[in-house]
């Protein structure tokens, strides 16, 4: 140690957003305990003026740049988009849970602070290249999700799928510190920044270390082969849930693997590209594939994420700014899509004996119009029609691939959106030209409706003025760039 | 007028007929669909007004509106004379098709829904047409594809699901070649001119090895070859058009198949010209082989859509092989006969779907000497059969002369297989001619059969009409697209040498 950190007190301004979700999650947890039975309206109402404030200040910081506590937390605009991204959409699922909860009749007031800390975990979670918050950040996003996922009365599902997560998601965790582990013996660092500039001689353990802990993160991002868990986790979860843990989760542990993809070009270009190509292009013909013969929707949605995890890696293995800026922008793409067809299928289990399976979304559109309309234009963002934001990605992961001279990986993208077009296009055709007797309405309220329409109109005209996201995309990629 | 935006009025009139529908009674769609259709169709006859028919090879009513700047992608809409060209025969079966839905037995239920679709497809097809930003193009391009996979699937005929998703499939899946060869040609912009274009112009300036252009010519051939379509690559149209409802096959045949040979010419030979140029023996021969190879399939088939729907193949074969001829007769002869199939297969169509109403079958041999106490529907198909034929002063008559022609310029032996394939084209008319007007049937059921009239009639006239157009006064036509031909054949001397 030749010199001493200097200690100075930490800027809080640029943690303020970070604070004030804190700061709810303690006051909902307060309320919980202190009220034998929480009031619902309050919890939720605390919740959503939390989140609002927390939004407000990061917008106040947007510009912000910098790093607090001696560089273990770090904000520049790609921590800000993402955050801004996940506490709409938690304010989106707010919208949607209690609802749903009072029909499963497993209405909890831990539900609240729990979620809570699942967003500042994610928050922390896109803001660091410290290996230790990295750490600590996961296990804080995990643990609120395996909790989160089990948090279903009487629902053996939910209780297998919980279990499968938490066994798989332990094991990511321990691949991840054991590779973190690593990195610091072979750097004498703990900032990923610092790690990945100072290489020299003898390579072995750095890359044993970075595997490992990209191996920890496939895990959570559904890579193939590490995914045997997500199909269980995602359709036994919570419906709300797992458009949560497809919307924000996503956010949250590809954001590290993001934040790499500046730093290895110069040591691991092609190593890089070999790997996370291979991985990408297993992942989506495997999700896509998988999910060609599932009979339940909510399932085979679980798989499409998977397969779009790929879409996502693949853009990854292009370690330019190109590629960069395909990757955010299919990221949040991906969350908005994502997150509104899981809720359709969320706001469809109001009905009796509803159980996801693919016939009975036939003549849906004689029952449920709206529904079903918003639900064939997520489906067909997620096949990647234009002019939707699904499109868009897809559009910007070609446009890096053939950038890098990538071609049979673009080709093999041809191909897994090609045996794509297969299940989306079925439950759309299902909907739309089955004709059905059946009658059934979802008891939705006015403000679910609003909220359904919103995501679909924003799936539809985030694409077709792709500007809006660009903008932001682009400024964060080059910032990332900039280093 | 002159700076009036003709092509943006024209795309924004049906999306906001489509959303009108919606909130209408059921039994007032129809018409609000007719009037907007209507209302485009003269909007594009007016402009012609307007069009500069002397400097048809540049870009008029040109528009943009930029959407991402950084990477140079903009809504950029404008008509040279060939896409003028494609633009009004867009309009011409659009208003057609909605005329004849209006009397249309099959389209009986969810009539909202239908006409929206309709109109819909009518913007997509034009913003097909119109866009000079390839990624723009693209974005139409795919559009087009939901309106009819829905078409298909609820007002089609029996096997419409299995059909609407082939027809979804087959599209999707080819162009998303298209796509990444699209983003490829911006890559490339980038690295030879440090940004990103999806602009036309700005593309056409790249220079390529010859290798990585034939790569290129290739991705997007595949699109196109599956869209056009050319044999072995068009089994999901005889599916796709024999189920679709009439109007449906309509729009399919006359306008979505020639997004396929209209995007041929504009991007593989405006973009890839050497490649063009090397693969051009491929190209032609294989336009023969499908007139010849389809020609055989349309007279095998029983079922009569299926029949006109093969029938359309071979005439892509004759658009795809004068194309590629790559001199002023072939383009030419290529150009009108695009036109002249959207009349005449559009023309066919109606016929089958009007036969359908009558007999409720679709089945040759159920239709045997069906028409003759139809006089006036006798002879409007009469008038067709002869034009697709190619018979002198029929409309496709031009389109295949001017192939033979500028096969000769090569070789005898290539004029030659032009006039063999040209050979089974017309047979294949003269077998349908035969079995509609020559065989006999008990006449019993025949003599209750009410004549074509009203809007069915003025539908099938206004396909019938343009066809003594081009086949009288071919030069009619020939004006609009004649600049740009000198054009491109002058840009190829200047890219290939010769």
């Amino acid at each position: 140690m030749e010199q001493l950190i200097k200690v100075e007190f930490p800027n809080l301004w640029l943690l303020l957003p970070e604070l004030a979700v804190l700061l709810t999650g303690f006051t909902l947890f307060t309320l919980d305990l202190l009220y034998r039975r929480l009031n619902h309206t309050l919890a939720i109402s605390v919740s959503i003026i939390g989140y609002l404030i927390a939004f407000l200040l990061l917008l106040l910081n947007w510009n912000a740049k910098g790093e607090t506590f001696y560089g273990l937390y770090h904000r520049d605009n790609f921590s800000n988009l993402l955050q801004a991204f996940m506490l709409l959409l938690t304010l989106l699922l707010l919208g949607f849970t209690r609802a749903y909860y009072e029909h499963r009749k497993s209405l909890y007031g831990e539900f609240y602070y729990i979620l809570n800390f699942a967003l500042v975990g994610s928050m922390f979670l896109v803001s660091s290249y410290n290996l230790v918050v990295l750490y600590v950040t996961l296990e804080a996003v995990s643990i609120s999700f395996y909790i989160l996922t089990a948090l279903l009365r009487s629902d053996f599902n939910a209780k297998e799928g919980a279990f499968k997560y938490l066994m798989l998601g332990g094991l990511s965790i321990a691949l991840a510190s054991y590779g973190a582990g690593f990195m610091y013996l072979y750097s004498g660092s703990l900032d990923l920044r610092y790690i990945l500039t100072h290489i020299g001689e003898n390579q072995y353990f750095l890359v044993l270390g970075l595997v490992l802990f990209l191996v920890g993160f496939a895990i959570k991002i559904g890579a193939v082969p590490f995914h045997f868990w997500l199909p269980d986790a995602y359709q036994g979860a919570p419906t709300p849930i797992t458009a949560y843990m497809a919307s924000v989760g996503k956010l949250a542990f590809f954001a590290p693997v993001v934040r790499l993809m500046p730093y290895v070009q110069e040591h691991f270009a092609y190593a890089w590209i070999t790997t996370v190509g291979l991985i990408s292009a297993i992942t989506m013909l495997y999700g896509n594939l998988t999910a060609l013969v599932q009979k339940d929707v909510k399932r085979l949605l679980a798989y499409s994420s998977i397969a779009h995890s790929g879409y996502i890696m693949a853009g990854i293995a292009v370690a330019e700014v190109i590629g960069l800026k395909a990757v955010i922008y299919f990221l949040l793409a991906y969350a908005l899509m994502g997150f509104g067809s899981f809720m359709v299928l969320a706001l469809m289990e109001r009905v009796s004996g509803w159980e996801n399976r693919l016939e009975q979304f036939s003549g849906l559109r004689f029952s449920v119009p709206w529904l079903a309309f918003s639900f064939m234009v997520l489906l067909l963002a997620l096949l990647g029609i234009p002019p939707t934001v699904g499109f868009v990605g897809k559009a910007l992961v070609f446009m890096a691939l053939s950038f890098e001279g990538l071609w049979w990986l673009a080709l093999v993208m041809v191909v897994a959106t090609g045996i794509s077009t297969g299940y989306y296009l079925r439950i759309t055709a299902l909907m739309f030209m089955k004709e059905d007797n059946r009658s059934f309405n979802p008891s939705t309220s006015a403000s679910e409706r609003l909220l359904m329409v919103l995501i679909t109109l924003g799936v539809v005209l985030l694409g077709a003025t792709p500007i809006i996201l660009w903008k932001f995309v682009s400024l964060s990629a080059e910032n990332l760039f900039a280093r | 007028m002159e700076g009036f935006p003709f092509i943006s009025v024209s795309m924004v009139l049906p999306i906001v007929g489509s959303v009108l529908l919606l909130f209408l009674k059921e039994e007032l769609a129809k018409w609000v669909a007719s009037a907007t259709s209507g209302a485009v169709f003269a909007l594009s006859l007016f402009s012609l007004l307007f069009f500069d028919f002397s400097e048809a090879q540049k870009v008029q009513f040109e528009e943009r509106y930029s959407l991402i700047s950084e990477l140079n992608l903009s809504l950029h809409l404008g008509f040279d004379g060939l896409s003028y060209v494609m633009y009004i025969l867009t309009t011409l079966v659009s208003l057609s098709a909605i005329l004849w839905s209006t009397r249309d037995h099959q389209i009986s239920h969810r009539l909202k829904e239908y006409y929206a679709w309709f109109l819909l497809t009518e913007t997509f097809l034009i913003g097909v047409f119109a866009s000079l930003d390839l990624m723009v193009f693209y974005v139409f391009y795919e559009l087009t594809l939901v309106p009819m996979f829905f078409v298909i699937g609820i007002w089609g005929y029996k096997l419409r699901m299995y059909s609407a998703y082939k027809f979804f499939i087959y599209i999707f899946v080819s162009s998303l070649f298209l796509l990444l060869g699209i983003v490829s040609l911006a890559s490339v912009h980038y690295k030879q001119f440090g940004k990103f274009s999806f602009n036309y112009f700005d593309l056409l300036k790249n220079g390529y090895s010859l290798e990585f252009e034939v790569f290129m010519f290739l991705l997007f051939l595949i699109a196109f070859a599956v869209k056009t379509p050319i044999v072995p690559f068009h089994t999901w149209l005889p599916d796709a058009h024999g189920e679709a409802p009439t109007a449906g096959s309509v729009v399919l045949a006359a306008i979505l198949l020639k997004m396929g040979t209209y995007a041929l010419l504009r991007f593989n030979i405006g973009l890839f010209p050497e490649a063009s140029v090397f693969l051009m023996p491929l190209m032609v021969l294989w336009g023969i082989f499908t007139i010849v190879f389809a020609s055989w399939f349309t007279i095998s088939q029983s079922n009569i859509k299926r029949f006109v729907a093969y029938s359309s193949v071979s005439h892509m074969g004759f658009v795809v092989a004068g194309m590629f001829l790559l001199n002023a007769e072939g383009l030419r002869a290529s150009i009108t006969e695009m036109f002249a199939h959207g009349l005449t297969s559009s023309a066919l169509f109606m016929m089958a779907g009007f036969i359908y109403n009558r007999l409720h079958s679709f089945n040759m041999q159920a239709l045997r000497g069906s028409i003759k106490f139809m006089p006036v529907f006798a002879v409007l198909v009469a008038i067709t059969g002869f034009s697709s034929m190619g018979l002198p002063g029929g409309s496709s008559f031009w389109g295949k002369f001017l192939t033979i022609v500028g096969a000769r310029e090569y070789t005898l032996l290539l004029s030659f297989l032009v006039v063999v394939g040209a050979f089974f084209s017309a047979v294949y008319v003269l077998y349908l001619l035969k079995t509609l007007y020559l065989d006999t049937k008990e006449e019993s059921r025949l003599i209750h059969f009410i004549d074509i009239r009203g809007f069915k009639l003025l539908a099938l006239l206004l396909m019938v009409f343009p066809m003594f157009l081009v086949g009288f006064l071919p030069f009619l036509f020939f004006v609009f697209y004649d600049p740009y031909i000198q054009n491109l054949l002058n840009y190829l001397i200047s890219k290939v040498g010769g």
